[in-house]
């Protein structure tokens, strides 16, 4: 025997002592790791397992939870699946004032966005800015089929034209006060005629694409012959005589025709081009002839076919509103027969600022600033693909 | 006040206590009931508690139990697991005769939990306390977008929803073919 022969089991007896001692370790440790995990196990099977989620909550729940959303997580919630949406939908909400109208953008001259502003609350805003007509039209679409609004401003140019026939998608629009300016004719009749009843005032400004000749359709909407308030802004004289004095008396017929309660106002800023300044009271006078109670430079008070009515057309003056100013208001109010002349009102700077409220403020630029309409809360961020 | 049954408690009618508070007046020992959810562990609760609850109300006006047959007689709440009931009982308790604030902090935050809460509150009818459960799950995606509101209340994505559909339909047309054979081997 050589030592090699010696050797060589030697060391095969040591290798497989010590794969032995691995092999158990090795084991020590699995079984350590197995007793370790069971014993979570153990612990985690005490801990309840809940498997309810959103999906399984019945409708009428989800919907109670939708109504106590802001807007933008209702618009995040209605693009997270379709099954959502009409639940979305479906629940309205309240919105103290809402803005749809077009600002011109720094950087060009001719491109504009549109802005879709909504105000909640004092604390909650969502304003959003838009370069895609379509997709301010359709956001603009949704909120006016969920909002119920206090104050609702439409204010656009024609670049909603297209879409025009859109707007009689929407089902009735919600509000008790609507400003609508610098739309086209029949995007006017189409907001006016989904208006859902309960309006109280309608204020409308005529413009490059909404003409004094639309006033015969405007009267026929009901809203407007309820409206406890209303008013035109931008009647312009014509060149055709007795033609402005005729919109104004028209409504004045259109009260005594339906009777019109007792406090209904009508209001109307006239541009006097052509510097008649007492054109629209003689027209009226005229108009009227066989029913005046009283005519003066300031007011014209008529008979109705109801004795315990009169109508009562006065015009704005006082220190800062001339009789020979260019731009001229007007208001018409349906009264009590009873009424005293001591009883008028003589201060027509309050109800000069309900149509122009910044027409006794010199800094003013436009109407939009009494707004602050651009401070965004960096809600802009939010729901960007609602679509 | 809420405990686990004990069997010590006042023996009262189930009739709601309407005695004058006035100081000459015996003092009428209140009325208590027992509830018990899924895992059946019984809970003691005033009736004065249980009035947030318009169904328990509604069930202990119809009853008139005496001490020994409230005690006897549960009302079972197998639907709702035993901590989410525990979870009602301990609110019912603490806003027991008193006007509920306008918010309250101390709900779930866990959202599987306050989506069971939501749905046990629902049942029993506690008007309040849903407002509150309501406005905690809104605000559990306040600022989130579509994606993270997804994935926040594992809303399937439209593709997951028509695939299910699809899914669904194809096993209800198997199902009926599988009945039409069966229906058709009887037959024979």
């Amino acid at each position: 025997m050589t030592p090699i022969d010696f050797v060589v089991p030697f060391i095969g007896i040591l290798v497989f002592i010590f794969w032995r001692r691995i092999q158990r370790r090795r084991a020590e440790r699995i079984a350590s790791n197995i007793e370790n995990q069971t014993e979570t196990l153990e612990n985690e099977s005490i801990v309840p397992i809940y498997e309810t989620n959103w999906c399984d909550m019945p409708a009428e729940i989800k919907l109670e939870c939708i109504g106590r959303m802001e807007i933008r997580e209702r618009l995040s919630l209605r693009c997270a699946a379709k099954s959502e949406r009409s639940l979305v939908d479906s629940q309205k909400v309240q919105i103290s004032r809402g803005t749809f109208y077009r600002v011109k953008l720094k950087q060009g001259m001719y491109s504009s966005s549109t802005v879709v502003s909504l105000h909640f609350n004092k604390q909650d805003t969502f304003t959003k800015h838009f370069v895609s007509d379509y997709e301010a039209f359709e956001l603009m679409k949704h909120i006016l089929k969920i909002g119920i609004f206090e104050d609702l401003e439409i204010s656009f140019s024609n670049s909603f034209t297209n879409y025009k026939e859109s707007i009689n998608d929407v089902g009735e629009i919600s509000a008790t006060n609507i400003e609508i300016s610098g739309c086209n004719k029949e995007t006017v009749f189409a907001i006016l005629r989904k208006l859902k009843n309960g309006v109280e005032s309608i204020m409308m400004t005529f413009g490059a694409y909404f003409y004094e000749d639309s006033l015969d359709e405007i009267l026929a909407i009901p809203h407007v012959q309820n409206a406890r308030y209303w008013h035109l802004k931008n009647l312009k004289h014509s060149w055709i005589p007795g033609f402005e004095a005729c919109e104004v008396a028209q409504v004045a017929q259109m009260w005594i025709d339906k009777n019109s309660k007792i406090g209904s106002t009508f209001q109307a800023s006239l541009i006097d081009v052509l510097c008649q300044t007492y054109r629209l009271f003689n027209e009226f006078v005229k108009y009227f002839d066989d029913r005046i109670v009283f005519a003066s430079e300031k007011r014209i008070r008529i008979r109705t076919n109801n004795p315990d009515r009169h109508i009562l057309l006065e015009r704005g003056l006082d220190d800062v509103m001339e009789i020979y100013d260019d731009l001229q208001f007007y208001r018409m109010m349906v009264i009590s027969a009873e009424m005293k002349e001591s009883e008028y009102d003589d201060d027509c700077k309050t109800w000069i600022l309900k149509m122009e409220p910044q027409y006794y403020n010199d800094d003013s630029e436009n109407s939009f600033e009494q707004y602050d309409y651009n401070s965004s809360d960096g809600s802009s961020d939010f729901a960007d693909d609602w679509l | 006040m809420s405990s686990t049954e004990q069997g010590t408690s006042s023996a009262a009618p189930a009739e709601p206590t309407t005695a004058p508070e006035s100081a000459a007046a015996p003092e009428v020992p209140e009325s208590f009931y027992y509830v018990h959810g899924k895992d059946k562990v019984v809970h003691k609760v005033s009736a004065g508690a249980l009035q947030h609850s318009a169904l328990i109300h509604g069930m202990i006006s119809n009853l008139g139990y005496t001490e020994e047959q409230a005690k006897a007689n549960p009302f079972p709440f197998e639907n709702i697991d035993g901590d989410i009931l525990q979870m009602v009982v301990d609110w019912c308790n603490q806003h027991k005769g008193k006007p509920t604030p306008p918010e309250d902090t101390n709900l779930p935050k866990q959202k599987e939990k306050l989506f069971d809460l939501v749905l046990a509150v629902n049942y029993l009818e506690i008007k309040e306390l849903l407002t509150y459960c309501c406005k905690q799950v809104a605000m559990m995606v306040k600022g989130k977008s579509p994606e993270e509101i997804r994935e926040i209340w594992m809303i399937p994505t439209d593709a997951e929803d028509e695939a299910a559909e699809k899914e669904a339909k194809k096993r209800a047309g198997k199902e009926a073919a599988g009945e039409t054979a069966a229906a058709a081997g009887d037959a024979k």
